[in-house]
């Protein structure tokens, strides 16, 4: 369990943490419209960006599954889902927190939050899934195709939702997204932050893959046990 | 490539005029989910397109994951699905037809929302619904294919029936905007040149589903 | 070089953690018959599953006609015909219907021919336009065996094909299986208790929970020759 690979991610992802965390609270500047609550953008934004890389991981490593068979990319898939949940929902909960002091609303249809909307309902559903269903090849395999086919989804969904929100002006929200970052310090807070979440996801599926294969050992002893019982009845 | 695409869809046909269960399912709940929504939504008034819209794809998504479910039903409950599985026939091809079959149903149930939609709505659509035709069956086509691929989970997983909706509509939801969207403007009376973005992007959504779904049905076909 | 149909070597099935089953080896080559023996619920229709590539060895390899059934091409199954517990016939078509559509998926250019051909051959030309929910069990059990049939198969597995047949079934069912060994085509079958066959030399094998292994007729374990069938 504490393999150096696990070690050297915790630290790491502490110490990226508190620098990212210095950073946002110290060093860089209060942005001059929205006052401090612009702050969490440097936490919501990383969690957007864990949020859709997770997903991806969720598609690959479920494609692996299919392609090569072994458990362990299921495995990493349905950590990958988990953990993309957890980072997705931060995103939109984030978002309403930082939506309402500054709009007034705890939500806006802009279209990178629709975006993501959907995205958390896509995880929903595989969840779901996984939560229904055995733990069997079978429902592995579903799941695949589930994560397969949503993050082919994905493109034409962020075209869409844009495409809808265009159309509808009166609702018009526009978000200090990366291109309204004059000052240096706040991309430099940013990028700290950005590495900061991604090595915290990295650890966080390490260690929760590393629970599902031990479940897959589990496994395989009590298939060995089975198999020693058969061989024994027979003697 | 695709040999038993004819055989197998002219059976499923062959099936469904022989019982007629799945049209009168499809269409009486097609027909439910809209009456509601006008009772729900009144007659309407300046923004009767775009809740007729609203309501056919309503319809169309619900009685549609029940439709491509139905779709397989004949194969599931027998057992049958076995005997394509060992025949010569190709998986992928196994696919084509289904959502064909899925298509079909989808497009009756369509029809007959339709016809309700202009009885309640009164709306004097004439050219505007044929301009809906290719929207409408664009649609379908991506729902279809999306149903049919993941219709096989309402069977085996436990709680599947609720499942497929919930699986469906969030992979659905890009084609719902275009379609919904295409659909208001065009009963409201504009070309379909005018929204000419939605349905390059229902296209686009289509071949994608239908290529990710021939590729991919055998994962979710074949047994342990 | 004999060419072997069919061949597991150590091939186990797990259901989750539940073992089916354990290490079967088994070759069937070209002419011959196999049966296979087993109480219930010992894993005979897993095997024969397994054996036309519905369900996958959890370890072990499986080989269908030299190759693995996911890797074989579709139109190899042609020479592949199945019996299941099953009789994957749709019970809302007629018999002839079915037959029909199953010879279309075969490849036939005169379906209505090819399956007329096997409604007579089973003896079922009387009901060839009722429904298959009509027919009473033996006679779907005949039919089955028809669609199993009708591509002259060069493999033909069997579970449990005497199961609901009156003495002229299985006298049919006989007759079949020479027909088939007679053109060079390999039988696998399933049974609870050994059985005998006029003029099939059948090899026969013990299916247990440990394994599978040749069957040795030990005379005093008394009883399990009740389903003599008559030459």
């Amino acid at each position: 369990m504490k393999s150096p690979m696990s070690i050297g991610l915790a630290a790491a992802s502490c110490l990226s943490m508190l620098a990212a965390l210095f950073m946002v609270f110290a060093y860089v500047p209060t942005e001059a419209e929205q006052g401090i609550v612009q702050r969490i953008f440097y936490f919501h934004l990383p969690c957007a960006w864990v949020a859709f890389l997770s997903f991806g991981i969720v598609a690959v490593a479920g494609a692996l599954y299919l392609w090569l068979g072994h458990k362990i990319w299921d495995d990493l898939s349905y950590a990958a889902a988990e953990l993309g949940m957890l980072f997705c929902t931060l995103v939109l909960v984030t978002g309403s927190i930082w939506a309402k002091p500054i709009w007034g609303v705890w939500w806006t249809w802009d279209s990178r939050l629709t975006t993501t909307f959907i995205l958390w309902l896509l995880y929903g559903a595989y969840l779901l899934l996984r939560a229904f269903a055995d733990d069997t090849d079978e429902v592995a395999r579903f799941a695949a195709v589930l994560g397969i086919a949503g993050v082919l989804d994905i493109p034409i969904i962020i075209v869409s939702v844009r495409l809808w929100r265009t159309i509808h002006p009166a609702v018009l929200l526009t978000r200090q997204g990366e291109h309204g970052l004059e000052d240096p310090r706040m991309v430099a807070t940013l990028l700290v932050s950005l590495a900061a979440f991604t090595v915290l996801f990295v650890w966080l599926l390490w260690l929760r893959l590393g629970t599902l294969r031990l479940r897959a050992r589990l496994a395989k002893l009590r298939k060995d046990l089975a198999l020693l019982e058969i061989a024994g009845a027979h003697r | 490539m695709l040999e038993g695409f004819g055989p197998i869809l002219r059976k499923d046909l062959r099936l469904e005029l022989r019982t007629g269960e799945s049209t009168v399912a499809l269409v009486s709940l097609s027909v439910l989910i809209l009456v509601v929504m006008v009772l729900a939504f009144g007659p309407g008034g300046a923004r009767r397109a775009e809740v007729a819209a609203g309501a056919l794809w309503i319809a169309l998504i619900f009685a549609g994951t029940m439709g491509a479910t139905r779709a397989l039903l004949a194969e599931r409950e027998t057992g049958c699905i076995r005997g394509l599985l060992l025949s010569p026939v190709e998986p992928a091809t196994i696919y084509a037809a289904k959502l064909a079959v899925a298509m079909i149903f989808m497009a009756e149930a369509g029809a007959a929302v339709l016809i309700v939609l202009v009885l309640f709505f009164n709306l004097d659509f004439g050219a505007a619904l044929l301009r809906l035709v290719p929207v409408f069956l664009l649609g379908i086509a991506g729902l279809a294919a999306l149903c049919t691929l993941l219709a096989t989970v309402s069977g085996r997983v436990r709680a599947g029936a609720m499942l497929l909706p919930v699986m469906v509509v969030p992979l659905f939801a890009p084609a719902l905007i275009a379609g919904s969207k295409a659909s208001a403007a065009v009963l409201a009376g504009a070309s379909l040149a005018s929204v000419a973005t939605w349905l390059k992007l229902l296209a686009a959504f289509d071949v994608l589903f239908v290529a990710a779904g021939y590729l991919l049905f055998e994962h979710v076909i074949i047994e342990d | 070089m004999a060419d072997v149909r069919l061949q597991a070597q150590r091939v186990s099935k797990f259901f989750g953690d539940r073992p089916v089953l354990h290490r079967v080896n088994l070759a069937v080559q070209a002419g011959t018959a196999a049966l296979i023996i087993g109480r219930n619920g010992v894993g005979k229709s897993t095997l024969i599953k397994l054996c036309c590539g519905l369900v996958r060895p959890s370890t072990g390899q499986l080989l269908l006609f030299g190759c693995e059934p996911r890797l074989l091409p579709a139109a190899q199954f042609r020479r592949l015909g199945v019996l299941l517990h099953q009789t994957l016939l749709y019970p809302r078509l007629t018999a002839r219907e079915n037959l029909e559509f199953y010879s279309e998926l075969l490849g036939f250019p005169d379906a209505a021919a090819q399956a007329w051909r096997w409604l007579e051959r089973v003896g079922l030309q009387r009901v060839a336009e009722e429904p298959v929910s009509a027919l009473s069990r033996g006679m779907e059990q005949r039919l089955g065996i028809a669609r199993a049939m009708l591509a002259d198969p060069d493999l033909i597995l069997l579970d449990e094909p005497f199961a609901a047949m009156d003495a002229d079934g299985a006298e049919l069912v006989g007759s079949l299986i020479r027909e088939a060994l007679a053109r060079d085509a390999s039988v696998v079958l399933t049974a609870h208790a050994p059985l005998e066959i006029a003029g099939v030399e059948l090899e026969m094998f013990n299916l247990e929970s440990n394994g599978l292994t040749p069957f040795r007729d030990e005379g005093r374990r008394g009883g399990l020759r009740h389903l003599l069938r008559r030459p």
